[in-house]
């Protein structure tokens, strides 16, 4: 049943990537109101098969590569839907809605059939760890993009090139701080997602801490995040050096999330 | 009659020195009167940042650039050695060939500029006002009139200040996004400026800080947009605490380099600053563009992006020239028409004295004659200056050149013809 609701989400977030893509070509009020209204319903719908899927299961659903990647896309766009009301980044949702829907997509091709939970991941922390982490990734998913715009749209402003006047990126001064939200939101998510894992680890495994390459590497994440807090805070770092140390921590992101599972294994294996 | 203009512009004086021949509108007035009573009753005055000339129209060119040189000196607290070092003068087709080319924008800083035909505009209706205006100034200005608005239609050469200030406004939303509660410092207190407050005014910016070199033109211009005044000194200061800069100075060297400005950025905290340089020549050194978080536009970046390219605008600007150059022939041409009608009267004129004086003459020696003889005599005499001056007449009506007058002029030895011989020769030289 969550299977068909999975797919219907999926279908929703298609049909608004078309509307955000036919946006950035046309460039229609109404298109975007159209994708806007169709990414609002299929997070509706893609909520709905997460509940779901927890009812069948009984236990919070981000515990394989399908459930994972489908719960980061269902973050990724709660994140977006919040900084849309806050800010107008509407052209944002033109690359932001393909890479929901490409999530989704991915998560299809794994295996989603409902299997009881291994006797370690049973625990309260269980909820608590995954939330707080995939939430906290979701965030910096879109500082990374937005980093990336700002990155684009200094650059044609700084060369004066005729794309500067382009009324189709945001402002710098709004994609700066988009950047500065998503790391002060996502910062205290991925610490918590840490040491709320650091506790269970020291449930389920014996000890706290036990340099898993998973483990290592969300504390260099963190580690980086944390630099570019204290650059941005104490020493007044805005714009362009921000946007890269944004794209840095994400990379990291990317290799603790994937990187780690692909190449190097260890103890946290199951996502 | 010959026309003529002296003064000076932004490529013969430093801007120190054209401050100090800028004549305001309170002063303007009192220069004409004192130029009329001194025997110029044509004249009229133009004076701007960029440049200080007055028109006149005279029969004696030296004398008549002497009593200018007089009254300005009466008037600003000039050099005497200013008046010759810096200045030029222009007379007959040179002079109205220069009138052309600073009303349509060609002598200015900023190729094709627009607001100094509103300030050619300005000092001839002053001088109309006045009644400092008379048959050949009106006939010039409104030439001149109409030879910059033919450049402005036919040509490109003008570029619009609405577009580059828009540009400038666009460019200010890509960086801040809303420019609602964004501040504003503008150095300088020209007309650009004011144009492109308005545009900023329209996209809610409140905030406007204005700084000039004569604080007086700073708060005038404070006034009029409902800005604040600062001296000139706090520029580093007033930078620390602004979004975005709009200069145009006539300063000759950049008035904001990159020492200052990476020194604010430290203090501004890496907060986005956006320079817009309108001035010619450059009032922000081009190398702060690199400096992380500082953007810098000057007036030809603005105009690429307005979408008139700089070869574009060179072609223009040659293409203006030409028209300038056919419009000189067509008025010089028509002058010299104005010139010929009066030749021909003194010249029948005087033909008709020497008869009537010599018919006299010769009647008074005579001892009895009755009407039929005068009437004779009369006709005889008519019909013979009229043959022989009938050649003479055609030659000039036909083939009326300067040249040709001039010899007209000698050969019956009309008046005021020794006084006008140098001006007049280096007039026809210069057609030649």
């Amino acid at each position: 049943m969550s299977f068909y609701i999975f797919y219907c989400s999926l279908i929703l977030y298609l049909a608004s990537t078309v509307s955000y893509l036919l946006y950035l070509v046309v460039y229609k009020r109404i298109v975007e109101q159209i994708g806007y209204y169709t990414l609002i319903s299929g997070l509706v719908v893609h909520l709905l098969a997460t509940i779901l899927r927890y009812i069948q299961a009984g236990y919070t659903p981000i515990t394989n590569f399908h459930e994972a990647l489908s719960f980061l896309a269902l973050s990724i766009a709660c994140v977006f839907l919040y900084m849309k009301r806050e800010y107008k980044i509407d052209t944002m949702g033109s690359i932001i809605v393909p890479t929901i829907s490409l999530l989704l997509i991915w998560a299809s091709f794994y295996p989603s059939d409902i299997k009881p939970l291994p006797p370690v991941l049973k625990s309260y922390w269980l909820p608590i760890h995954t939330i707080f982490s995939f939430v906290g990734n979701a965030i910096f998913f879109i500082g990374f993009f937005v980093s990336v715009m700002y990155l684009i749209t200094e650059r044609s402003v700084k060369q004066k090139r005729s794309s500067a006047l382009s009324h189709r990126l945001p402002s710098l001064e709004i994609l700066d701080r988009v950047n500065y939200r998503c790391i002060a939101y996502g910062f205290p998510f991925l610490t918590i997602g840490i040491i709320s894992g650091s506790i269970w680890a020291g449930f389920a495994w014996g000890s706290y801490w036990s340099w898993d390459p998973k483990e290592t590497w969300s504390l260099i994440t963190w580690i980086v995040y944390a630099i570019l807090i204290h650059n941005r805070l104490a020493i007044g770092w805005r714009g362009r050096k921000t946007a890269y140390m944004m794209i840095i921590g994400f990379l990291s992101i990317l290799f603790t999330f994937f990187g780690v599972n692909l190449l190097l294994g260890g103890l946290h294996a199951y996502i | 009659m010959i026309i003529g203009v002296f003064g000076l512009n932004h490529t013969t004086a430093p801007v120190a020195i054209r401050e100090i021949f800028y004549l305001s509108e309170d002063i303007i007035p009192l220069l004409i009167h004192d130029l009329k009573t001194h025997g110029i009753s044509e004249n009229a005055i133009l004076s701007t940042c960029n440049r200080t000339e007055i028109y006149f129209v005279t029969e004696n060119i030296d004398e008549t650039v002497q009593t200018v040189q007089q009254v300005l000196q009466k008037h600003c607290s000039i050099q005497h050695d200013w008046l010759t070092s810096y200045t030029y003068c222009y007379t007959g087709e040179d002079a109205y060939r220069h009138l052309f080319l600073v009303a349509s924008g060609l002598d200015s800083m900023v190729i094709g500029e627009p607001q100094i035909l509103g300030q050619v505009k300005d000092a001839y209706r002053i001088a109309t006002f006045h009644n400092a205006t008379g048959f050949f100034l009106n006939k010039i200005f409104h030439k001149t009139f109409n030879v910059a608005k033919r450049i402005r239609r036919e040509t490109k050469i003008g570029y619009n200040p609405l577009s580059i200030s828009s540009v400038a406004v666009e460019l200010s939303k890509k960086i801040f996004g809303e420019l609602k509660h964004k501040k504003i410092l503008v150095i300088g207190a020209g007309e650009m400026c004011s144009i492109a407050l308005k545009y900023f005014k329209k996209e809610g910016v409140q905030d406007i800080l204005i700084t000039n070199r004569t604080f007086y033109n700073a708060q005038k211009l404070a006034e009029e947009v409902m800005g604040r005044a600062y001296p000139f000194t706090d520029i580093a200061q007033l930078l620390t605490g602004v979004d975005m800069v709009l200069t145009s100075t006539g300063s000759e060297q950049p008035i904001i380099n990159k020492e200052t400005v990476i020194g604010v950025m430290k203090k501004r905290k890496n907060k986005p600053l956006f320079f817009i340089d309108i001035a010619v020549p450059r009032d922000v050194d081009p190398v702060i563009n690199d400096i992380e978080n500082v953007y810098l536009y000057n007036i030809d970046d603005l105009m690429n992006l307005s979408q008139v390219h700089r070869a574009d605008r060179m072609a223009e600007s040659k293409k203006a020239h030409a028209i300038v150059e056919e419009e000189i022939i067509k008025f010089s041409r028509s002058l010299q028409q104005m010139d010929r009608g009066p030749l021909i009267t003194d010249i029948l004129g005087k033909a008709e004295d020497i008869r009537e004086k010599e018919v006299q003459k010769a009647l008074s020696r005579l001892n009895s004659y009755d009407e039929d003889t005068v009437k004779a005599i009369d006709t005889l005499t008519k019909n013979i200056v009229n043959k022989l001056l009938h050649p003479h007449i055609q030659l000039i009506k036909k083939n009326g050149t300067p040249q040709v007058l001039e010899t007209m002029k000698r050969l019956f030895k009309l008046e005021g013809c020794e006084e006008n011989d140098d001006e007049e020769t280096v007039d026809s030289w210069d057609k030649g």
